[in-house]
């Protein structure tokens, strides 16, 4: 469902991605691991065509993305680091412009029942966004993914800034969605619920896919362990 | 998309209150500008019907006196102003040339501060000396006045940037570009109708604010206040275009911002004033100075000829010696013939500085193509009668005007005829008719290229940069 | 510490390439509008030279004539171009630059350049004072607009204050740091021009002293911008709306104010129109003595008078020709019915003066422009000044053309002429503009505007005790 080949991205010398190769099939949830500058955010942005690859492809649903930029977003749905809605819409209006703009009409009582399954609690549906708390904001992006019934799910960092039950909460519904087939990729710095939700598991440093893991076949502490010596070792490397 | 944007955009203006402030801000430049536009067109009818009331009243005193002594009563009045004589109704019972404002005269003040709107060309006058401008503070002149132009091209621009500079950048600074640009729609496309819906809005606020105003200034003419709509929506969309072309191709909120306003200080302050200076450098007007001395020289000869003059003119108008037994000759038999052969003396030095006015214009006009805002003013100015091809209209007018009005008394004074109370009725009477191009169409035609060329050149320039970088990419 | 925040925000201000690129474009501009008035100024001082010249050579060589003949054929005086128009056109194109004095009748100056221009040229000219009064004040806001906004939004206010910097010292290392590129920016501009000055030929002296103040005047206009840019971006949370807020003003001061003021002048003290005027004027002449009408009634009072003046019995035993002496007493009323209207039109015009200034409470641009032509003698008071000159230098030569017909000839002489050489015995006009004392004095209120502005603004930027 999401896969890359050999995805590569350059800034002149710079090197942000190296050869990246990595499929995540429908009913998975790949975890991608990494320090800031990883290349993490990067694979995503490619995925999403925000950016162009220097070489490689990448590929959803089988389609190209740079080529194919428009219509491989049908099959996506992305939730960013710190999602932000129109401030003088509410959660309702911001999931119909969402889904509207994207070719989805939707009636109002779908609307509601796809906010409630994102855990949002119904005396907030009528609310201005502007005042929603970076949880409340996330559950109406969540909404907006599942409006979307897409396949693929691109995750940048979702649980940094949640507290522990928002985060807690987050891990269920991606648990829900992974029953329903959907091929879930995910950027974190979070060892603990990678290991909790993920089906895989991938360590990357330097733009450069060093570790891949299934997630049964490790304990925490060794992907810990792993983890922290992957860093090390390349540091001393440097 | 299209629904969704048009459902949402409306209701995101009006909750962050720009559609408010918009109307408001409007509906107080509009009102404003339009009633100091509308005073100085009342003042200007006043005028000129009191010019006309005046002419009323001294022609029934003419009547009346023309009545006793035709009755063979004898009547109390300077010698030199006994209405038989043709000269006397000639000098002292002139016409008023009067050039009366038309119906969508408050829209643009113009030139009509500059030049007078009546005038009562007289028979012994020569041309030059007809003054046709007005009297006008000149700290007024540099000022200018705050008429509906000045809003419309100055401030329009200005309000539109503050409109729409930041509809993408806006996106990307709070965050919610990601979310948007991960749906499957077009950027550049969410971007355009974006502001084609702010500019749909925006027209939508200034057509029912224009409707009101003209409806307060009494204007009937539909199609008058259909072409001012044009204009502006076209010149609205020049505006559009330059910040869809900033949105997409700039970036951050106050670089946009800025660079719309140096765009703005370019198109409307800068380009007008050099444009209008190169024709001065190109094309040097020789100074004035150098005509009024001629003028003098001429007039200085034709004083000392007068006699002579008065011969050749005899001589070349047999008719005038043949109808007339008596041929007795005075003043101003040898004043009108010198004052006819000035006239032919110092046509080629006037055509001169006319030929030397109009290729300073041609040339302007020529480069008005560059600026949408000349474009727009010099159009609005049309609409309104009020730029200077208007005045020259009438200025040329009068002065055919003035060559009939003393052709009629000619052929009298040369008879030596009376003018009678019948001949009254016949005085010719002056009627300014505007002149008309078709320099809307064109206008409109010239903002309506720009802006495609503009939106051309963004959308293709944008389209390769993304394809090379993709959206995040600057 | 006040040298520190300058030198930081310095260099802050040099590595701003927007900043670098808006002012290499103004100081192009600036180069570009002085070129252009130089050009404009030499012009028109060789036009105004051979004009002058020739206007001269004209009536000296009028050959034998009747003065009253000659004083119909009258005679032009020109305006020549002040030096410091070179930087401050003020409304020279608005005004004419030659006047007609013949008998009879005091004309307006002729031959406006604006009348042969199209409405283009109302869009404003590039000229230096255009740059002076509108571009730099732009550039000042480009400057400043972020000042304190920009350290909001990074934070780096509060790391400044924590590490115990005074409010008031940061500003001032602020506002130096603005005023410094823009007052160096300003003076090599009047430096330039003053060299130019002092090396071009002109027809009035160029003085460095009015040179000097003009600076002073500009300075101090950009010394209100920075103030009211400070202060809006020290009071407002982000840049965009401080850009916002900061360009209205602009607006306001430089374009919507000044045209609004000349609305409110021209509603509340119309001038009348040039056909009212001249009716006005005609009445008012008929009223009196008509020098060339011995019939009227005024002509034979004048004669009764004078036969009882001198106890004589017949206008033949007159020690002059009387002929010549009503001729000179017509002039006289008809001058005194000039000077009584002009004198009108004047005061309407004072009193617009005085709506500009109360407009200016909305806009420092309007005292500053009205100063800024004052000094340059560019001004409609340098206007007035110049026509009055004018029409004296015309009522002292009808006097001398009547004289002579009065005291060179008999009563009843028909068919006088004067000699060839006589004409040449009028003195020339030779005008000479206001001082700089007059001037300053004429625009008492303007200055006394400008200064309160800059009072209050520099008030409201150091009071730090209502914030915080």
């Amino acid at each position: 469902m999401i896969t890359t080949n050999n995805l590569t991205k350059k800034y002149g010398d710079f090197t942000a991605l190296n050869q990246l190769s990595l499929t995540v099939n429908p009913g998975e949830i790949y975890c991608l691991l990494g320090a800031n500058g990883a290349g993490k955010s990067t694979t995503i942005n490619l995925l999403l065509g925000f950016l162009k690859p220097t070489s490689g492809v990448a590929l959803i649903n089988g389609k190209d993305v740079a080529t194919n930029t428009i219509s491989t977003k049908k099959d996506i749905a992305y939730i960013p680091e710190n999602l932000m809605l129109y401030p003088t819409l509410t959660a309702v209006e911001n999931l119909d412009y969402f889904s509207g703009i994207g070719g989805q009409k939707l009636p109002k009582e779908t609307l509601e029942s796809l906010l409630s399954q994102a855990g949002l609690q119904s005396d907030a549906f009528y609310k201005r966004t502007g005042a929603f708390s970076k949880g409340m904001r996330q559950k109406v992006g969540i909404a907006i993914a599942l409006a979307k019934e897409a396949k693929a799910l691109l995750l940048d960092e979702p649980t940094s800034g949640l507290d522990p039950k928002a985060s807690n909460e987050f891990g269920r519904l991606l648990q829900g969605l992974k029953q329903n087939n959907v091929a879930i990729l995910m950027a974190t710095h979070d060892l603990f619920r990678a290991k909790e939700i993920a089906t895989n598991i991938g360590i990357m440093k330097n733009g450069k896919l060093l570790e891949q893991f299934v997630s049964d076949e490790i304990s925490l502490p060794v992907l810990e362990e792993t983890y922290l010596k992957t860093m090390n070792y390349k540091e001393l490397a440097v | 998309m299209f629904y969704y944007n048009f459902k949402y955009e409306l209701k995101i203006l009006l909750r962050s209150r720009w559609i408010q402030l918009i109307s408001g801000l409007l509906l107080v430049l509009f009102v404003f500008a339009s009633f100091n536009g509308s005073q100085k067109i009342e003042k200007r009818k006043a005028e000129i019907s009191k010019a006309r009331e005046a002419v009323k009243t001294s022609d029934a005193r003419m009547l009346q006196q023309l009545d006793s002594i035709e009755k063979g009563h004898k009547v109390q009045v300077a010698r030199w102003m006994v209405p038989t004589s043709p000269i006397a109704i000639g000098n002292y019972y002139p016409r008023v040339a009067a050039m009366d404002p038309n119906e969508m005269g408050f829209i643009a003040v113009g030139q009509s501060d500059v030049f007078t709107h009546y005038v009562s060309p007289r028979v012994s006058a020569d041309d030059f000396s007809i003054n046709f401008t007005e009297m006008t503070s000149p700290i007024q002149l540099l000022f200018g006045s705050f008429d509906l132009v000045f809003v419309l091209v100055y401030l329009l621009p200005l309000i539109i940037i503050a409109f729409s500079y930041n509809v993408l950048s806006e996106e990307k600074e709070r965050g919610s570009l990601r979310l948007l640009a991960s749906q499957p729609i077009s950027i550049k496309k969410w971007v355009f109708q974006k502001l084609g819906l702010r500019f749909f809005w925006m027209a939508v606020i200034i057509t029912v604010i224009s409707l009101g105003v003209f409806l307060l200034n009494d204007v009937v003419s539909i199609s008058g206040l259909l072409s001012f709509l044009a204009l502006i929506f076209c010149y609205m969309l020049f505006w559009f275009s330059l910040a869809f072309a900033i949105n997409l191709l700039v970036g951050e909120s106050a670089k946009n911002a800025l660079s719309l306003i140096g765009l703005w200080i370019v198109f409307v302050l800068l380009m007008p004033s050099l444009i209008s200076q190169t024709g001065d450098i190109f094309f040097k007007i020789p100074p004035r100075m150098q005509m009024v001395q001629e003028i003098r020289e001429h007039k200085a000869e034709a004083v000392k000829k007068q006699d002579e003059i008065l011969d050749n003119f005899l001589r070349d108008h047999p008719e005038y010696a043949v109808n007339d037994s008596a041929q007795s000759r005075n003043f101003w038999h040898g004043y009108m013939a010198s004052q006819n052969l000035l006239k032919e003396e110092l046509q080629p030095l006037l055509s001169s500085y006319d030929e030397k006015l109009e290729e300073q214009q041609n040339w302007i006009n020529k480069l008005k193509w560059t600026s949408p805002a000349i474009i727009t003013q010099r159009a609005l100015g049309r609409l309104a009668g009020t730029t200077k091809q208007d005045y020259d209209t009438y200025q040329e007018q009068v002065l055919q005007f003035a060559e009939e009005w003393r052709s009629f008394f000619m052929p009298l004074l040369f008879n030596n005829g009376v003018f009678t109370s019948e001949l009254a009725k016949s005085l010719p009477a002056f009627e300014y008719k505007p002149k008309s191009d078709n320099y809307l169409v064109s206008s409109l035609l010239g903002l309506l290229v720009m802006t495609c060329v503009i939106m051309g050149v963004t959308v293709s320039m944008y389209s390769i940069r993304s394809k090379e970088t993709g959206i995040l990419g600057s | 510490m006040i040298k520190k925040t300058i030198h930081k925000e310095l260099k802050e201000l040099f590595r701003d390439g927007r900043i670098k690129m808006a002012s290499i474009i103004v100081l192009l501009l600036m180069v570009t509008a002085i070129w252009i008035s130089t050009n404009q100024y030499n012009r028109s001082n060789e036009q105004y030279e051979k004009a002058k010249v020739a206007e001269r050579e004209v009536w000296d060589n009028q050959g034998e004539k009747n003065p009253h003949s000659a004083a119909h054929y009258g005679t032009y005086v020109f305006k020549s171009k002040q030096p410091l128009s070179l930087l401050d056109q003020g409304v020279d194109k608005y005004t004419g630059t030659s006047i007609f004095l013949a008998a009879h009748t005091r004309s307006e100056a002729e031959y406006s350049e604006v009348a042969d221009q199209s409405e283009l040229a109302r869009f404003g000219q590039l000229s230096p004072d255009f740059i002076l009064l509108y571009i730099i004040p732009l550039l000042i806001i480009l400057i400043g607009y972020n000042s304190f906004t920009k350290e909001n939004e990074m934070g780096t206010m509060s790391l400044l204050k924590s590490q115990g910097a005074v409010p008031w010292k940061i500003m001032i290392g602020k506002w130096v740091a603005i005023f410094l590129p823009i007052a160096l920016m300003t003076i090599v501009l009047f430096v330039i021009a003053g060299i130019l000055l002092s090396t071009l030929d002109g027809y009035t002296p160029f003085k460095w002293s009015s040179l000097f103040v003009l600076l002073l005047v500009y300075l101090f206009y950009y010394v209100i911008f920075i103030n009211i840019t400070l202060f809006v971006s020290k009071n407002v949370r982000k840049s965009g709306v401080s850009l916002v807020l900061l360009l209205g003003v602009w607006i306001i001061s430089c374009l919507a104010a000044p045209k609004a003021a000349s609305n409110f002048a021209e509603s509340e003290y119309p001038y009348p129109t040039r056909q009212e005027f001249e009716n006005t004027i005609a009445i008012a002449k008929k009223e009196g003595l008509d020098g060339h009408d011995p019939w009227s009634d005024a002509a034979k009072r004048l004669e009764k008078e004078v036969l009882e003046e001198y106890n004589v019995d017949s206008l033949h035993k007159l020690p002059f020709n009387f002929n010549g002496y009503r001729m000179q007493k017509g002039e006289e009323h008809e001058a005194a019915v000039y000077k009584t209207h002009y004198e009108k039109l004047k005061n309407q015009f004072e009193k617009q003066v005085d709506t500009y200034i109360t407009t200016s409470v909305i806009s420092p641009f309007l005292p500053t422009r009205l100063l800024s032509m004052g000094i340059a003698g560019t001004d409609y008071y340098s206007h007035w000044d110049f026509a009055d000159a004018a029409e004296n230098y015309r009522i002292a030569a009808q006097k001398f053309l009547n004289d002579d017909l009065a005291y060179n000839t008999k009563y009843g002489q028909r068919n006088y002429v004067a000699d060839a050489d006589f004409w040449k015995k009028l003195p020339t006009f030779n005008y000479q503009p206001p001082g700089l004392a007059t001037i300053i004095k004429q625009n008492t209120f303007s200055i006394l505007v400008l200064l309160a502005w800059g009072l209050i603004t520099s008030a409201l930027l150091f009071n730090f005790r209502t914030k915080n």
